[in-house]
């Protein structure tokens, strides 16, 4: 009997193979080749110079980079954590909400309908110094002077993290709000039957259950705030004096307004170690979550 | 070669201007610049298509910055098949390997219609790398009559700077007369973009202005002189006396357009462009109290004007170069540009200048008679940005540096250190 060149399964696999090494494999490797030249877009040329790990040293040496590398996480941590207490109080209230609970959940996921470029629009007019919306409000209480919420040092950031907050709270909202109404009801009414208090149920009960659900909930907005770019370019444009300067705006800037690819892909990969970073921690913090519930071993 | 018959010489050539070669069964694939100010002109490719029986097909039509990329992207993918396209003075350098010298196809006559310092412009390394359009930029000063017509301002600036309240002649008046103006929260003496290359852009002018230049004959940088120092402590001066809004530096032209019709700001040294608008009362709270002066002097005694322009290209790669040549002079003849500086832009072909005003006179409209004579007399001082493909590259590395002296971050000589300090590195890298 002749033997097959390639084995049912892997024939059966070969086009999704293909299709992935297409769109995947073969820009992700290419984009790492040109993270050791120095390709210019704008000189085709340079995409065949190699020069080794020099745009990883330059980038080790460089003050600015490593700011906004820190800045990056710190924002990404203000922000899950902001958003994810922020979605349990809302999932909390909604369910326990007796009338009404379907409106108040789509209301609820209302503001990631919005494309983060509008968000950011937005927000820029909602904080401009002149004509924005929260400075007049302000003025109208009695207040003298104007809050330059755009280019002030700390409230810059601010402004950038209200505008994500806003716009991605209802994703820990939603997750967290079907992780409650999956707790099975026996350990509550237990608990209530031993005379718990409802801080000791949420603390014992509800919380551990929600864990998992809070943890997937991290481990994809820590994917989306560390590639955070529309909201911050459209707002701040990590300026000014790269208060609010972010890993992608950098990026973003050093790639396609100086047409420097090559370094531009050097930032990327140094960038994605803080997603890796992150989305390991996270899918510990979950499995670790699962392990105590019972799930997972 | 010339199946492209070009006419020129005034009116009288006008009629033999409309023949301009049979094209029938060429179609020209072409990349350009959208939005409502460049689109209007658009409208006359279908008279070129009836004259010369070609088609244009626009592949693509997008904004001043994401052209740009695209652009850098056809360049980097080699896809660069398309004949005719966008270009603008700041990114031109970067463009050379795409685009094709456009002297052997377009006649001297031609050429010396338009003003020599544009062509100047235009021209990189000997190569005529775009024609101009009608869409030339350079920098006056608007300002609200009714401020400088109130005797009591009049009276209390006279005391206090000890000389007339007229619009300013020269940069220290223009920040005298900002701060004098300045009332916090409610009003500003003045604005400028304070981010990106407006703000690199706005900044290159008061240096030269003040005598200085952003580089050597050696492309080293030089812009951290007496006169770069000079040039920023402006900038800094102004925001230090809450002169200006203190959101300015997140400010780019349609904060600043928006900012002087809403009636909040005194004086606005910005573009032609926005002379409509700003007079327009369904648009602009100041309509009927707009002045236009020519830009102010700075401390060399020389006026500034930082200018821009943008023009029509053709890639090296077309494989139908008359025909293509044929539509770019279509674009940017006298009719075309007459057609689009009717709207508002600046001509770059002296001819249209003139025809323009007249029209403009003709038609008793004084606002725009103002505007034009002194945008014409500001045309007089205005200068490209210095002629290299990293021009763009430095202004990223500039701005951020900027702003830190603005906000107070730094001082104003530390910032222009760090920022030479940084261009000249990036220079060294491209072998300057």
């Amino acid at each position: 009997m002749k033997r097959k060149f390639l084995s049912p399964p892997v024939l059966l696999l070969l086009p999704a193979i293909i299709i992935i090494a297409a769109v995947v494999l073969v820009p992700l490797l290419l984009s790492l080749y040109t993270s050791f030249t120095p390709f210019k877009l704008t000189r085709p040329d340079t995409l065949y110079r190699w020069i080794g790990v020099r745009n990883y040293a330059r980038l080790f040496e460089d003050y600015y980079f490593w700011a906004a590398f820190l800045r990056t996480f710190v924002v990404l941590t203000i922000a899950l954590n902001l958003e994810m207490l922020l979605g349990l109080g809302l999932a909390l209230l909604v369910n326990k909400a007796t009338m009404g609970q379907r409106a108040l959940r789509t209301i609820m996921m209302f503001p990631m309908m919005f494309s983060p470029i509008l968000v950011g629009f937005q927000f820029k007019f909602l904080f401009n110094d002149t004509v924005g919306l929260v400075n007049n409000a302000l003025q109208s209480m009695g207040m003298e002077r104007v809050i330059p919420w755009l280019v002030d040092e700390h409230l810059a950031l601010f402004s950038i993290l209200s505008a994500e907050i806003w716009s991605s709270t209802s994703v820990f909202a939603i997750l967290i709000l079907a992780g409650l109404m999956a707790i099975p009801r026996d350990p509550l009414e237990a608990a209530k039957v031993d005379g718990c208090t409802a801080w000791q149920t949420f603390r014992h009960i509800t919380l551990p259950y929600l864990m998992p659900f809070m943890f997937i909930a991290m481990t994809i907005r820590s994917l989306d705030i560390a590639r955070a770019y529309d909201i911050v370019q459209i707002m701040t444009a990590g300026g000014p004096a790269r208060r609010t300067e972010l890993l992608w705006t950098m990026i973003s800037r050093s790639g396609y307004v100086d047409a420097n690819m090559g370094l531009a892909n050097a930032m990327a990969y140094i960038s994605i170690l803080l997603s890796i970073f992150f989305t390991f921690y996270f899918f510990r913090k979950l499995m670790a979550a699962r392990r105590y519930m019972g799930g997972a071993q | 070669m010339s199946a492209v018959i070009l006419f020129g010489a005034g009116t009288a050539a006008q009629a033999k201007d409309e023949v301009m070669g049979d094209f029938s069964g060429v179609t020209l694939k072409a990349k350009f610049i959208g939005g409502n100010q460049y689109e209007p002109l658009y409208s006359r490719i279908t008279d070129w298509e009836k004259a010369t029986g070609g088609k244009v097909e626009i592949i693509s039509k997008k904004s001043h910055f994401e052209i740009d990329k695209e652009i850098k992207s056809d360049i980097a993918a080699g896809s660069t098949d398309w004949c005719v396209g966008y270009n603008h003075v700041s990114f031109a350098p970067q463009y050379t390997s795409l685009y094709t010298d456009l002297k052997p196809y377009i006649p001297q006559d031609t050429l010396d219609k338009f003003s020599p310092a544009l062509i100047d412009a235009a021209t990189i390394n000997g190569e005529l790398q775009m024609l101009p359009r009608a869409q030339f930029d350079v920098s006056a000063l608007y300002y609200r009559k009714s401020l400088y017509a109130d005797p009591a301002k009049q009276k209390a600036f006279k005391e206090k700077y000890g000389y007339d309240l007229t619009p300013p002649e020269t940069f220290d008046q223009f920040k005298d007369q900002a701060i004098f103006f300045a009332d916090p929260p409610n009003f500003y003496g003045t604005q400028y973009a304070g981010k990106e290359e407006a703000v690199v852009g706005r900044f290159y002018e008061l240096l030269v202005a003040n005598g200085g230049q952003m580089f050597d004959e050696d492309w080293k940088p030089t812009f951290n002189s007496e006169a770069g120092q000079q040039a920023l402590q402006w900038f800094v001066d102004l925001y230090k006396a809450k002169a200006v809004p203190p959101g300015v530096l997140s400010y780019v032209w349609d904060d600043l357009g928006s900012g002087f019709a809403s009636g909040s700001v005194a004086l606005d040294l910005d573009w032609p462009g926005w002379a409509g608008y700003f007079n327009d009362p369904k648009q602009s709270k100041i309509a009927g109290d707009v002045g236009v002066v020519v830009q102010p002097k700075g401390s060399s005694g020389k006026r500034t004007g930082w200018s821009g322009m943008h023009g029509f290209s053709m890639t090296k790669d077309c494989d139908q170069k008359e025909a293509a040549a044929s539509l770019i002079w279509f674009l940017t003849n006298h009719d075309s540009q007459l057609f689009e500086a009717s709207k508002g832009p600046l001509p770059t072909r002296t001819q249209v200048w003139d025809d323009l005003i007249a029209q403009v006179k003709e038609s008793g409209d004084g606002y725009r008679a103002e505007v034009l004579s002194a945008f014409q007399e500001a045309s007089k001082h205005a200068f490209a940005v210095p002629k290299f493909p990293e021009w763009v590259e430095s202004t990223n590395l500039i701005y951020p540096e900027l702003q830190a002296a603005i906000v107070g971050d730094k001082t104003a000589k530390q910032a222009l250190d760090e920022a030479a300090q940084r261009v000249g590195d990036m220079m060294a890298d491209y072998g300057y």
